[in-house]
């Protein structure tokens, strides 16, 4: 099943990268001017075909990353980044802008206070993003098949094999695959879940 | 408006919306200001807030929900020393592993004011602390107030209760519509003027000379004035201490009443009238200026004009103890 553990793999890996990623700049957009202009580029993966994206990376990216799995992290990453995004900028807007500013006349910088206050309050929210953004990626298909095709044993996560599968007839090896994509996704959502009641028990204590 | 350092606190009084939360968020630096700030000589206008050293608690306090008790008051400065003074001070110990949202309103007050004085500010923002502390439990949180006035912090306190500004503060600054209206004592500024709404009468008082069996202990305000307490609400209560009574519990006589269970009766003159919808304000010098509201109908019955001369009833059990 090395189908299985490339796609887990992809998607740690384009999750480790697009969680700080986004919510750093979630963080720049909080009070900047900018910020119609920040939101509106960082959702833009959202809105686009997935396809469109692909093609724009496939313009972007060099060659000798084409078609490789650097590549599919790449797709998996830049369609999951507005989920993040969106995610991460909600839980910051929703935060109450008191506890920054008493950190602040408590003597801790704009960014120590932004660490240290704003985002552990916001925690619940970045966690969803988290987990949007990882099944986002085991998800991802239209551009990943552009700027990684679909090559079994290298680029061919479990989208592109299911896909794969249902083409050449396969249902039941299909079903097989689709059925471990539902727990993977379950199991994030209930873990999530779990562990949101479980720091809930531990404030309350 | 100008703060003076030997006040070791200053009270900013006014009606909502007279700028006094905008003013000290002004200093604290939360909130862009034209005009000029200056402490000790340094203007303060320039500086982000962490640089200032403003120690703010605002009204609603706002401890860190996600930090202990702890955690919260280290956030301000790491001095162990301090925070072992401070915890004592304001009686901490027993917190300090829990979260803040198991505190009741007083203990977050200390909790917050602990914090913000880890700092070593040059100045410390009460943002009303009393507001959001249940009735029974003012008096006491009033007496860690008055604590850390003695820290040698200089505060600037924010209140809308004159018995408040009286009990802590040694200067008076009243805002209104953003300008300072009126500055001074805050007995001065509070209570001689029937205009300024002031229902409560605030004597700071010592002296005490207790007669258990009788039930009453004798007291001496600070202008002279005579006043009976009951005895065990006082028994074990430090002096000088501050008491109060409202404006309308006090009972008014045209001439000397004979047997009467009230313990304090004080002769005294009619300085001051005030009217409003069928409400009578009075002002009664006995010397010191005593507010009394009755009503028109009790005030056309004892036929009251400036210059009468009445006496007033007052119950040993209707002063509450400040502290």
């Amino acid at each position: 099943m090395s189908v299985v553990g490339l796609t887990l793999r992809v998607a740690v890996i384009s999750t480790l990268i697009v969680a700080p990623l986004a919510t750093i700049v979630a963080a720049l957009s909080w009070r900047a001017r900018s910020r119609t202009i920040i939101d509106a580029i960082a959702s833009l993966p959202l809105v686009l075909p997935p396809t469109a994206v692909g093609f724009l990376l496939l313009q972007v990216l060099s060659r000798n990353i084409l078609f490789t799995a650097a590549a599919v992290v790449i797709a998996c990453a830049v369609m999951s980044f507005p989920l993040m995004f969106v995610a991460a900028r909600a839980a910051i807007d929703s935060s109450d802008v008191r506890y920054f500013d008493v950190a602040r006349t408590l003597g801790a910088s704009p960014l120590r206070a932004f660490s240290t206050v704003t985002l552990p309050l916001a925690w619940r929210g970045l966690l969803a993003g988290v987990i949007l953004a990882f099944c986002r990626s085991i998800g991802e298909f239209g551009a990943t098949i552009i700027v990684a095709g679909n090559i079994p044993g290298r680029t061919q996560t479990l989208a592109l094999a299911i896909y794969d599968r249902i083409n050449m007839g396969h249902d039941s090896e299909a079903l097989l695959l689709v059925m471990f994509v539902v727990i993977a996704a379950l199991t994030a959502i209930v873990a999530s879940e779990l562990l949101i009641r479980h720091q809930r028990r531990r404030a309350s204590r | 408006m100008q703060c003076r350092s030997d006040a070791k606190v200053t009270a900013l009084v006014g009606p909502s919306g007279s700028g006094k939360t905008s003013l000290i968020e002004s200093i604290a630096g939360l909130r862009s200001a034209s005009g000029r700030i200056v402490i000790d000589s340094i203007s303060l206008a320039e500086l982000p807030p962490e640089r200032r050293r403003i120690g703010y608690v605002p009204q609603d306090v706002v401890l860190f929900p996600h930090l202990s008790v702890r955690d919260n008051i280290f956030y301000g400065g790491r001095d162990r020393g301090r925070f072992d003074s401070l915890c004592h001070t304001l009686e901490l110990v027993p917190l300090l592993d829990r979260s803040p949202t198991t505190l009741s309103g007083g203990e977050r007050q200390r909790v917050a004011i602990a914090r913000a004085l880890m700092t070593d500010p040059r100045l410390l923002l009460l943002d009303e602390p009393l507001a959001s502390v249940d009735q029974p439990l003012r008096e006491r949180v009033l007496m860690y107030l008055r604590r850390v006035r003695d820290l040698d912090v200089p505060m600037i306190y924010v209140t809308h209760q004159q018995f408040e500004a009286v009990a802590l503060s040694s200067w008076c600054i009243v805002l209104r519509d953003g300008r300072v209206a009126a500055e001074g004592r805050p007995r001065e500024i509070l209570f001689a003027d029937p205009s300024s709404g002031a229902l409560e009468n605030v004597f700071e008082v010592s002296n005490p000379r207790h007669e258990p069996e009788k039930g009453i202990t004798r007291v001496v305000t600070s202008d002279g004035l005579e006043l009976v307490l009951p005895h065990d609400r006082v028994a074990d209560v430090g002096f000088p201490m501050i008491v109060r009574i409202s404006a309308e519990e006090i009972v008014l006589f045209g001439e000397r009443p004979g047997a009467i269970s009230s313990r304090n009766l004080i002769e005294g003159t009619v300085t001051a009238i005030r009217e409003t919808d069928g409400i009578v304000d009075l002002v009664v010098a006995a010397p010191s200026p005593i507010r009394v509201r009755i009503t028109r109908s009790a005030a056309d019955e004892l036929e009251l004009a400036n210059g009468s001369r009445v006496w007033l009833a007052m119950r040993s059990r209707a002063f509450r103890i400040v502290g």
